[in-house]
């Protein structure tokens, strides 16, 4: 291990601290208590909330705007993948991928980075997007972009763009928890609280 | 606008720091402004105006709560805008909290997220309550529901003769063992009504008459509180909106009934079913159900029959938000329609993707945001237009009162109906 | 002619200068061409606004024109509130109108 690698682990950590304290702030917070009778059910309205409730069919947001849906499928999907090199770069250096398994995985990525400039773009050409836009969003998707390129350029050239990368990471993994990518969590807790409301209701999962 | 004195600043941000729960919490951090709700809001898709986008308006509150409950928000407000609660801030938050959304919920159906937009606009209308700044027109339907019981302010002799009018009507065509029974005790339901009944359309009584006389149900009105309504709801005042949800709870007690059954008033249903229990923080002792429920028991039970065939012209149904998308009658609704009428056809999109009908929210009772409400409402004029019905059903007063204006507006040329109408047109008495 | 003020919804805030010549211009406006019958239901609304500083009942309007309450929905497409009452030159009734 490198200083680099101490310095990725050292920020992982305090993420990791960091987003323990968003979570056990919502757990101490606790559910609302809900007088009202219950008609629904709650097990099978989550189950319906974390899966087909986000389906494209399912969901104006996506049925209305595939290519934005798509794009954003992708940049995630390639941060995901990015998210997973990290933990397997600390056992497994890149020199020792595969050719065609880094090939794989760079063209997958990025599909992913190519999606978020995209995005990005979008944000600073449509104006109800700019309107709605502050420096945190703009922030939180150029250091995920750029995660998911250096995450390449660390796959093809190991020796390299090993410090920058370590780096990058670094800067994104601190900045996670005070900007908006710490929907990391909070998508998870507000998909909980929808189904919760709904299925309470009897309104979840609909009825046809 | 006026300049706000630190003690309304400091009512609304005591809220904003006593967070109950997770869910506002949860609310507040969860919005990555992906934008795409825009075109799941009528106010958005009609006025194209960005800032009644539904993450606009979660911004609003949720910059609040940055600025005063989060590190960073004090430390690089720009960062993450964090803004402070001031005049501007109040203003813009008036007008699109309160001038802007019906509280509908259809973009929280479809949010990427699953950001209950409604829920923080709520809250944000909770806040502007606290500083006093609730729209004239609303705050006066809720002082009237405060001070005379009723939120039109109906005095009780007036309220009495218009139903013995009602009874003698329904006796005249069910005989004279048909009856709208006052202030009985020890009866099955306790009923409820939208005073607009009353005041100005009192056709839907008659009509829940006729099927409790056909269902042979044992039932009453109290003259001393029978308003299904509250818009304690919309204003945002919790105080207000406990004090008259107790009242009807009340009732129940001292008219000693078992079921406290909601008249056909969407937000009002809302707001007694599964919101009172939760401004009283107890569970109710007795049952309440909503006009809709009990109908559609009755058509199960076999308790009326109805004869469909008496129903023949084209019939569309409108959704109301707070019993469909936020109640859950969704399949209840359509059963009775199915039963009711000859020929139906859905609205696209209806059922929980259904459109507001413009008025919900408190809108209707706003005049400041009128004409907005009426160019929303085009939507679902649109919506009613293309289906090619005759007559909209829909258990909801004021849904029916924006159609009303909807239908003469736009020169839809439909007639409008509650559930209990439609239903009693149907009725074969034995 | 003394100022007409009126609110969103586009009824009056200054009942007091409500005249007939302001009726006729209101209905105009709705598309209402002004009949006995209408004329009959406009004086009740406004002889129970001065008296009593609100809103008749249509309970009561039936009554005193002797109009069937289906006449009354037909005269006023809009109902007897955002209809009758506007012409009448009444301030908005609270509620769900």
């Amino acid at each position: 291990m490198y200083w680099y690698h101490y310095l990725g682990l050292a920020a992982l950590v305090v993420f990791a601290v960091a987003m323990l304290w968003h979570f056990l702030r919502l757990i101490r917070e606790g559910n609302p208590k809900d007088f009202s009778k219950k008609t629904g059910n709650l097990v099978k309205a989550e189950a319906y909330a974390y899966t087909t409730a986000m389906m494209p069919n399912h969901k104006e947001t996506a049925y209305l705007h595939i290519p934005t849906f798509t794009a954003g499928a992708l940049f995630h999907i390639g941060t995901f993948i990015s998210i997973l090199l990290f933990a397997v770069f600390f056992f497994i250096s890149p020199a020792q991928f595969p050719l065609w398994l880094s090939r794989i995985l760079t063209v997958c990525i990025l599909a992913g980075a190519a999606c978020g400039t995209g995005l990005l773009i979008k944000r600073m050409v449509v104006k109800k997007m700019r309107d709605l836009s502050h420096l945190d969003d703009y922030l939180s998707n150029f250091l995920t972009t750029l995660f998911q390129l250096f995450t390449i350029l660390y796959l093809m050239l190991p020796h390299m763009f090993a410090p920058v990368y370590y780096i990058e990471v670094t800067v994104l993994l601190l900045y996670m928890p005070i900007g908006k990518l710490r929907h990391v969590l909070y998508f998870f807790a507000a998909r909980y609280h929808l189904g919760r409301f709904y299925g309470w209701r009897n309104v979840w999962p609909p009825k046809k | 606008m006026e300049k706000l004195t630190t003690e309304q600043i400091d009512k609304a941000l005591h809220l904003l720091k006593m967070r109950p729960d997770s869910k506002l919490e949860t609310h507040l951090n969860a919005c990555v402004h992906c934008g795409l709700c825009a075109e799941s809001c009528m106010y958005y898709k009609t006025l194209h105006d960005d800032r009644y986008m539904p993450a606009r308006k979660v911004e609003l509150v949720a910059a609040l709560y940055r600025k005063y409950c989060t590190l960073i928000g004090r430390v690089a407000p720009f960062l993450v805008n964090a803004r402070p609660l001031d005049e501007q801030m109040a203003e813009e938050m008036t007008d699109a909290l309160f001038g802007a959304c019906t509280m509908c919920g259809r973009c929280v159906k479809h949010c990427s997220i699953g950001v209950d937009i409604a829920y923080v606009v709520h809250f944000g209308r909770r806040m502007l309550a606290a500083m006093g700044l609730v729209p004239a027109t609303l705050q006066a339907t809720v002082d009237a529901a405060l001070q005379t019981g009723n939120n039109m302010a109906i005095p009780t002799a007036d309220f009495v003769d218009t139903i013995q009018w009602m009874e003698e009507d329904l006796q005249d065509e069910c005989g004279s063992e048909a009856r709208i029974p006052l202030n009985e005790t020890d009866k099955n339901i306790l009923y409820t009504l939208n005073p607009r009944e009353p005041k100005f359309f009192p056709l839907s009584i008659a009509a829940l008459a006729k099927i409790f006389f056909a269902a042979k149900e044992s039932w009453t009105i109290s003259t001393d509180m029978y308003d299904v309504t509250n818009y304690g709801l919309f204003s945002g005042n919790n105080e207000h909106a406990k004090s008259i949800a107790k009242r009807l709870h009340d009732e129940v007690f001292n008219k000693h009934c078992k079921i406290l059954v909601l008249g056909e008033c969407g937000h009002g249903s809302r707001a007694n079913r599964w919101e009172g229990p939760n401004y009283l923080q107890h569970s109710y002792e007795f049952e309440t159900i909503t006009a809709v429920e009990l109908i559609n028991t009755y058509i199960r039970e076999g308790r009326i029959k109805l004869d469909k065939s008496l129903n023949q012209e084209l019939v569309t149904l409108h959704d109301p938000c707070n019993l469909v998308r936020n109640g859950g009658l969704e399949s209840e609704l359509r059963y009775t329609i199915s039963q009711s009428v000859t020929h139906f056809k859905e609205m696209t999109p209806h059922g929980i993707d259904n459109f507001c009908c413009g008025g919900g929210g408190g809108q209707l009772a706003m005049s400041e945001y009128n004409e907005r409400r009426i160019a929303i409402g085009k939507i679902k004029a649109d919506q009613i237009r293309n289906t090619g019905a005759k007559v909209v059903v829909t258990p909801c007063h004021n849904c029916v009162d924006q159609l009303i204006q909807l239908n003469n507006i736009y020169k839809l040329n439909v007639k409008i109906k509650t559930i209990a109408e439609i239903v009693a047109d149907a009725l074969v008495l034995e | 002619m003394a100022e007409l003020n009126f609110d969103g919804d586009g009824f009056l805030t200054n009942p007091e200068v409500w005249n007939d010549e302001v009726a006729l211009q209101i209905a105009q406006a709705d598309g209402i061409e002004m009949t006995d019958k209408h004329w009959a239901v406009v004086r009740v609304i406004r002889n129970n606004f001065n008296e009593k500083g609100n809103a008749p009942m249509i309970r009561t309007i039936c009554k005193e024109t002797g109009l069937k309450l289906k006449d009354i929905y037909e005269l006023f497409p809009l109902g007897p509130a955002r209809g009758a009452c506007r012409v009448a030159g009444l301030p908005k009734p609270d509620g769900c109108v």
